[in-house]
């Protein structure tokens, strides 16, 4: 496989794809239900323990994130390939990893608004705040940007298992069950014996987010976030090629 | 300009395509028919780079498919089987996205190509339209628009007149029959009339192998087992049967209603074996005129049928 991307070819991939995503009504219903849900969770305790803090979140975004991203990303290749535009795709002058790129680039654009919306309830803690506007903004940004990062590991993840299928449902449970081995790891870590117990502990994502939560951007869980991704592109990008073979 | 050379593909044991050899020459528009499940997709996307050769290797405009792909891709247009569109996109978004997947950065560049297939296609009634909503007349010209926009010098047509109605057909076969002018083209159809109207040459292939190639003319002469002459004359019937019976080289004759003459024969000879003459000869001779005469051929139909019933298994 060659890199350099051709960006041209990514951009308009991308670009499409994110079109696509305003355009499709199951995108809508996904964001929908991501919001109310992640509403009712967020505003439950704020009431209760009446701390105005978006910190809340990530005790049950990552997990919503598991099973929404998953939705978002199943159609990614597999759609393509089911509908047989991937033929005509793959006979242009273009590499199959700048077709997985920019499917994927579209998808993270797409995150970045959703993501984007939640901000909004940092807003409304702002508002309910004892001294209105007095929350941590360092901390809000580091909740929404580990769990941006967060949606983008998953999504390159989604991509990977769309490129092995062309049923949806099945890319949608292979995305699913990756991406929680990666959400569960880190929970179960405690179980592992010395080394293990170590590894599973920053292979899993709940160090890294915890750490990006509490608004500390360091570059090792930046760099855990992209490489996960970025394998996981490479994946797809590997199968989309070895696909021709088969 | 398109070469294969032993080109082989398997899928499991059985050989989609197997050892085909073939050149297209520079301008030439050629008919590549089989029955389904010939190798004739397979062959195309061989061609195209879809599917890499187990053995053998395809050439398009001098440069191996497999070694130097993109620079084949860059100049090759391809319309793959069955048309796969995006349906949610417009025809003037889907010239652009594909105009921009060709590389076609600058807008004003872009939009002339755009215009420019839009015209030469067609499609001009329907730029506005979602691509699901078009007609599957127009979602082939709009594949075929898709196909040519870069302006590639070799064109491979996949089935481009599949499904289609006799005047839809009619439209794509006009637009092929434009696009010969300046383009090297393969077209995959099982319609045979296709063949006849359109293309300079037809390979036929049966099983992954070629069973036949060159025109559709010489193909139909070179099947010809005998040489068959329908032909009514204006005489007495019994004299006029027995006068064709006794020209040289008649091995067997019938009588039968010949163009709606009803005192026609039918006059076999062996292939090669041209009776046209001798029984003008005739009928100037006894002053019986000739009402109706007609020499048979093979039909690209039953040459088609000939070739690719006996080769299977």
């Amino acid at each position: 496989m060659k890199l350099p991307v051709q960006w041209a070819a990514v951009r308009a991939i991308a670009l499409r794809g994110l079109r696509n995503y305003f355009e499709s009504p199951t995108a809508y219903v996904i964001l929908f239900v991501f919001y109310l849900l992640t509403g009712y969770l967020f505003a439950l305790p704020f009431f209760l323990v009446g701390q105005a803090s978006v910190k809340g979140l990530m005790d049950f975004v990552p997990l919503i994130l598991t099973f929404l991203v998953p939705g978002l990303s199943m159609g990614l290749l597999a759609d393509e390939l089911k509908s047989g535009t991937f033929e005509s795709l793959a006979t242009l002058p273009i590499e199959d990893w700048d077709i997985a790129l920019g499917k994927f680039c579209g998808y993270a654009l797409f995150l970045l608004a959703a993501v984007a919306g939640l901000a909004f309830f940092a807003v409304a803690a702002a508002f309910l705040a004892a001294k209105p506007f007095a929350i941590d903004w360092g901390e809000a940004l580091g909740v929404l940007s580990a769990l941006y990062c967060l949606g983008f590991m998953y999504g390159a993840i989604g991509l990977f298992a769309s490129s092995l299928t062309r049923n949806q449902i099945v890319a949608f449970v292979g995305a699913f069950m990756m991406g929680f081995f990666f959400f569960a790891l880190g929970k179960i870590a405690g179980f592992f014996p010395g080394a293990l117990m170590e590894f599973a502990e920053s292979a899993g994502v709940d160090s890294h987010l915890a750490n990006m939560a509490r608004g500390v951007f360091d570059t090792r869980d930046l760099l855990y976030f992209g490489s996960v991704a970025f394998i996981f592109l490479y994946l797809a990008a590997q199968r989309l090629r070895t696909r021709r073979f088969s | 300009m398109i070469q294969a050379i032993d080109l082989t593909k398997r899928f499991g044991n059985k050989a989609a395509v197997d050892r085909l050899n073939f050149e297209i020459p520079k301008g030439q528009v050629v008919g590549f028919l089989g029955p389904n499940g010939a190798g004739k997709t397979t062959t195309m996307r061989l061609l195209t780079g879809y599917l890499p050769a187990d053995e053998g290797r395809a050439v398009v405009l001098d440069k191996d498919v497999a070694e130097d792909s993109m620079a084949v891709r860059r100049r090759t247009g391809y319309l793959p089987e069955n048309n796969p569109l995006y349906e949610d996109l417009d025809v003037v978004d889907t010239l652009h996205y594909s105009a921009r997947l060709r590389g076609i950065e600058d807008l004003e560049e872009r939009v002339r190509r755009v215009k420019g297939v839009i015209g030469t296609c067609g499609l001009t009634s329907v730029v506005a339209k979602k691509v699901g909503e078009l007609s599957k007349g127009y979602r082939q010209r709009l594949g075929l628009a898709q196909a040519i926009i870069h302006d590639p010098e070799v064109l491979i047509l996949d089935e481009p007149t599949s499904g289609l109605d006799p005047n839809q057909v009619q439209e794509v076969r006009s637009l092929i029959l434009d696009l010969k002018k300046e383009k090297t083209l393969l077209i995959s159809t099982h319609i045979l009339s296709e063949v006849t109207a359109t293309c300079d040459r037809v390979i036929i292939i049966n099983a992954g192998r070629i069973v036949a190639d060159g025109t559709p003319e010489s193909l139909s002469g070179d099947l010809q087992d005998k040489n068959r002459l329908h032909v009514a004359l204006k005489g007495p019937p019994a004299e006029v049967g027995m006068a064709l019976s006794r020209l040289g080289g008649v091995g067997n004759l019938r009588p039968e209603r010949v163009d709606g003459e009803e005192d026609g024969f039918l006059l076999e000879s062996a292939a090669g074996h041209d009776l046209r003459e001798k029984v003008f000869d005739l009928a100037v001779e006894r002053r019986w005129p000739i009402v109706a005469m007609r020499q048979e051929r093979l039909s690209l139909e039953e040459v088609f049928r000939k070739l690719t019933r006996e080769e299977k298994p």
